[in-house]
Formats: C-alpha cells, sequence, structure tokens
C-alpha cells in the first residue's frame, strides 16, 4: 500500500499539464500503484488568500475515501486564525501546509509561535513546503526559492514540540537539516540516489521518510520507482510507502493493510 | 522487457570503481531489466577544466568498469574539447582503438556552440562515434559561458548534420529543448535529467516522434527504477515504450 503526502489539484500556470477532477487524480495514482494521498490546492498557492481555494479543495474531495484534505494557511496573513478554524473545522482535515516562499514570509516569523500553538489547540499536524518547483526549471520570472535550510532549523529549534513533515527537501538539504534537528518528518519527492537508502542511512532514519510524489505536476509512476531502490528492506519499504504517513495523518487502522 | 540505459555514470567522484561496488550496479540493474548500460565517465571528478591526463585518468577508469562486466558496459569517451584537436583526436584514437568505446561525452568543460568543438565533430565523423553533448536550460541556471542549454545544442546539431547526437537530459531542457531540436533529423534526446515532469515524455514523442528518444537514468545521483517507471507509466503504446526503453539506443548506438 502506498500513500502519497505531497499531492495536489489545480493547476499551475507554468505547466501543460491539465486540471484533473478529483477523480481523475484518483485514477492516475491508482495507475501507479499509489492507494491514497493527502491533497493540496495549487490554487493557494497564488491567490491571495488561500481559503477559497481550500473551500473548493473540500468540496472536490468529499466523500473521496481515497484522500485527506491538507488546505494551506497563510499565517502571514491578519486572518490567520479564521483560517485556521475554518480549516479544523472541516470533514477529514488531520494537518495544514504551509507555503512559506510563495506566500513571502519566513519561517522565524514572530507570529509563527501563536499559530504553532493555535495547531496544537486544534489537534493539527503541520506540514511546510520547501519548494514545489525545482528552482532550475521554473518559469523565468518567478525567482522563488526554496525555503532556507537555516530558517527551517530556526523554525524547528523554537519550537521542539512540534515535528511537522517538511515536502520538497532537496538531497542536500535533507542531511543537512537532519544534521541539527531530529524534530521534522521529510517526503522524498525530491530524494534520489541509484543507491537512496545507502545515501540516506546514517542522515535521516527511514522512520523519518515519506513518499510524496508531487502529483499531478511529477510522473507518479517514476516517483514509485524510488521505492524499488536495492537497498531498501521490505520493513523501509512499507514504513515509506506507508506505515509514517498513516501514523502522521491518523489514518484509522483498520486502513492500515 | 528489454532495457537499455544510455545515460549512466558507473564512477562518480572515483565512487563505483571497485569490484563489489561494480557487482552491486550490475546486479541492480540486471534485477530491473537493463541488459546494458551506456557509461560516461566521471565527468565532474575535475570540475570543468580538465587537463589531457586527468582525461586520461577517467577514461581509464571507465575502461577498468568495462573490463569488469564487457558485455554488460559499453563506455562513451570524455573528452574536454577545449584542450585542442591534437589531444582531442589522441584520446579518441587511443579509447576507440585499446577499448572499443563506442560514443563520444561531452559534460560542461567548454558551450557546444564553441569553435573548438570542430575537432571533436570531426573525430566522431571519422571513427563514426555517437556525441552525447549535457543540455540543460541555462534560462534560469546562466552558465551558458560553459554550460550548454538546448539552443546550443540545436547549433551544434545543424552545423554538423552528418554526425548524430544525444542531447541530454529531457527534463533539463523541457519542453523548450524538445522544440529547438524538433526539426534536427541527427538529435536523439535521451529521457534523463531532474523530476520527471508529467507529460513530457509524451510531448517529446508528439514532437520528435518515438523514434528520437532513448532511455537513460543517469544514475549513480539518479535512480534506474524512477527513470524505466518514467517510460512504463507514461501514456504510450507498448511499442513505443520498448522502442524508448530498448530498440532506439541499440539502433543508434549499434549494439547487438
Amino acid at each position: 500500500m502506498i500513500f502519497d503526502v505531497n499531492c495536489y489539484l489545480g493547476t499551475w500556470p507554468f505547466s501543460l499539464v491539465p486540471e484533473m477532477s478529483a477523480d481523475q487524480l484518483a485514477k492516475q495514482l491508482a495507475r501507479a500503484g499509489v492507494d491514497a494521498a493527502a491533497v493540496s490546492p495549487l490554487a493557494a498557492v497564488f491567490q491571495p488568500e488561500p481559503m477559497p481555494a481550500n473551500r473548493a479543495l473540500f468540496a472536490a474531495l468529499r466523500g473521496k475515501r481515497r484522500f485527506v484534505p491538507l488546505p494551506v494557511v497563510n499565517p502571514a496573513l491578519a486572518n490567520w486564525k479564521e483560517q485556521l478554524e475554518e480549516c479544523a473545522a472541516a470533514p477529514g482535515v488531520r494537518a495544514v501546509r504551509l507555503y512559506p516562499n510563495y506566500h513571502d514570509y519566513r519561517l522565524t516569523r514572530r507570529t509563527l509561535r501563536p499559530f504553532v500553538d493555535a495547531l496544537e489547540h486544534h489537534r493539527l499536524r503541520l506540514v511546510i513546503t520547501a519548494r514545489i518547483e525545482d528552482e532550475r526549471h521554473r518559469y523565468f520570472a518567478l525567482r522563488i526559492k526554496g525555503v532556507p535550510v537555516a530558517d527551517l532549523a530556526a523554525f524547528l529549534k523554537a519550537n521542539p514540540g512540534t515535528v511537522p513533515l517538511v515536502t520538497g527537501l532537496s538531497v542536500n538539504e535533507a542531511p543537512q537539516l537532519a544534521a541539527v534537528c531530529e524534530n521534522f518528518l521529510a517526503d522524498i519527492s525530491y530524494q534520489e540516489n541509484v543507491e537512496l537508502a545507502a545515501m540516506l542511512r546514517g542522515k535521516l532514519s527511514t522512520s523519518r521518510l515519506m513518499f510524496g510524489s508531487l502529483a499531478p505536476l511529477v510522473s507518479v509512476a517514476a516517483q514509485t520507482g524510488k521505492l524499488s531502490a536495492p537497498d531498501f528492506s521490505a520493513a523501509e519499504r512499507r514504513r515509506i510507502a506507508f506505515t509514517n504517513a498513516a501514523r502522521f495523518f491518523s489514518i484509522p487502522h483498520a486502513d492500515r493493510r | 522487457m528489454r532495457i537499455i540505459d544510455a545515460h549512466t555514470h558507473p564512477v562518480m567522484f572515483k565512487r563505483g570503481l571497485t569490484r563489489p561496488e561494480v557487482d552491486r550496479l550490475v546486479k541492480h540493474g540486471r534485477k530491473l531489466g537493463v541488459e546494458t548500460m551506456i557509461g560516461l565517465g566521471d565527468v565532474l571528478l575535475y570540475g570543468r577544466s580538465f587537463t589531457a591526463e586527468q582525461i586520461v585518468e577517467v577514461n581509464d577508469d571507465s575502461a577498468k568498469v568495462q573490463a569488469m562486466y564487457p558485455d554488460y558496459f559499453r563506455f562513451f569517451c570524455f573528452l574536454n574539447p577545449r584542450l585542442g584537436e591534437k589531444a582531442v583526436m589522441r584520446e579518441v584514437e587511443r579509447c576507440v582503438d585499446k577499448y572499443g568505446f563506442i560514443g563520444i561525452k561531452l559534460e560542461i568543460c567548454n558551450n557546444a556552440r564553441d569553435a573548438c568543438m570542430k575537432p571533436v565533430m570531426e573525430a566522431a565523423r571519422r571513427w563514426k562515434l555517437v556525441v552525447l553533448q549535457h543540455s540543460w536550460s541555462q534560462i534560469n541556471i546562466r552558465q551558458r559561458s560553459f554550460h550548454t542549454d538546448p539552443a546550443d545544442t540545436a547549433t551544434l546539431a545543424r552545423r554538423h548534420p552528418d554526425v548524430p547526437i544525444i542531447m541530454a537530459h529531457l527534463t533539463g531542457c523541457g519542453v523548450r529543448g524538445v522544440i529547438e531540436v524538433k526539426d534536427l533529423d541527427n538529435v536523439t534526446v535521451d529521457t534523463s535529467g531532474g523530476l520527471a515532469d508529467e507529460g513530457l515524455l509524451e510531448y517529446a514523442v508528439e514532437n520528435l516522434g518515438v523514434g528520437r528518444i532513448i532511455h537513460g537514468s543517469d544514475l549513480p545521483g539518479r535512480s534506474i527504477g524512477v527513470s524505466i517507471q518514467r517510460v512504463l507509466g507514461a501514456r504510450l503504446s507498448a511499442a513505443e515504450k520498448e522502442r524508448i526503453l530498448f530498440s532506439n539506443a541499440a539502433r543508434l548506438l549499434k549494439l547487438g
């Protein structure tokens, strides 16, 4: 069983990938052997506030048991408490996602302390997007870089009781961050090597890794190929593919086949 | 399905030279169905300014790996075109005669549009070799003085229409790269590069024709499992997938 923690609905304006419905996305994932996913709205990257995109996401995923809605909150906006409350009240929401670099705030921002407290109050987990797009391939006028490792480290040190999932860390960034902080999990969307496990061994335990594809922008089938790395044990593969994500997103035990 | 991986670096920064490392790589490749790996050398070992001696060292390391599994690996001769005609010709002749290398690999010693490429292409012509040119969109990287953009690879191909060229890194070249080489029949594109953008392979097939695309992983920084699944998971027919994964490279590189 594979759970994808880094999945989206909507369009990326600089990509030829057409917009998909939730059912089309489910089919695309299933074709690649992915059973379920946490899904965030791409529109929230570009719109001035994330709630219209979140509401569209909640509507699109209503009744779709394969999907966990992963709405976006922008804590740099004055209404972040309202955003969070509405997200927390929506069915199936177990975590919220931040887009710090796309929403132009730093993780060292003071208001993030009460934001983290509010997450705990609502019993929500946190997903931080280090990057969506590879900076080398981005649209020429979109000068947005990944979230700096130093900012992630500062946030994690300032909030030692929080263990967020960080998606989109590069091959170099994940071990750099792991060297200074233990309280984070990471997806493998940008982690790749012919010997992936050997590359990560001693730097980032498989108990902290989850499968993430960046679907529909990236080929899900290609991303699942990472799980065939020769040096993962069956238990490690299971942890990355499903168990760690199931724990993070509180997926009921009965569904954990 | 039979598979050729046409873009690999079995040795990278001197790792991968020992017998156990090579055994492990071959075992992994065979498990995933790869029956031939095209090795391109330790092309970043000395940055982007290799001396003649360093070029010889890289090609000798490639030959050591090839000697361990002569039926599995075929190598390209790595060159620094900036070393000039004499050094280029001497190294190509040495690698073809002594090791049976089947192509020329060019990385980031220079840009493919530079005048120093002329003897390289002459060597390819003389020894009937395929030229694999590292190519990556320079719109955001901005290193074009030594790093080749797909537009530069297209310029090279236009100047030498009788030399078969592999434009490396479909993902790095992107949609614009496909458009740049669309009308250049001597250019084949390999599927390696960064993350496998959804739909890009299908776009390349539609615009270049399936016969001009070959499978490559760019290991060790990239995964063979990913590169194979990228092809197998694409919206293409079984026959088209077979051509990309095997037949096109077998024909281009004259592999039995």
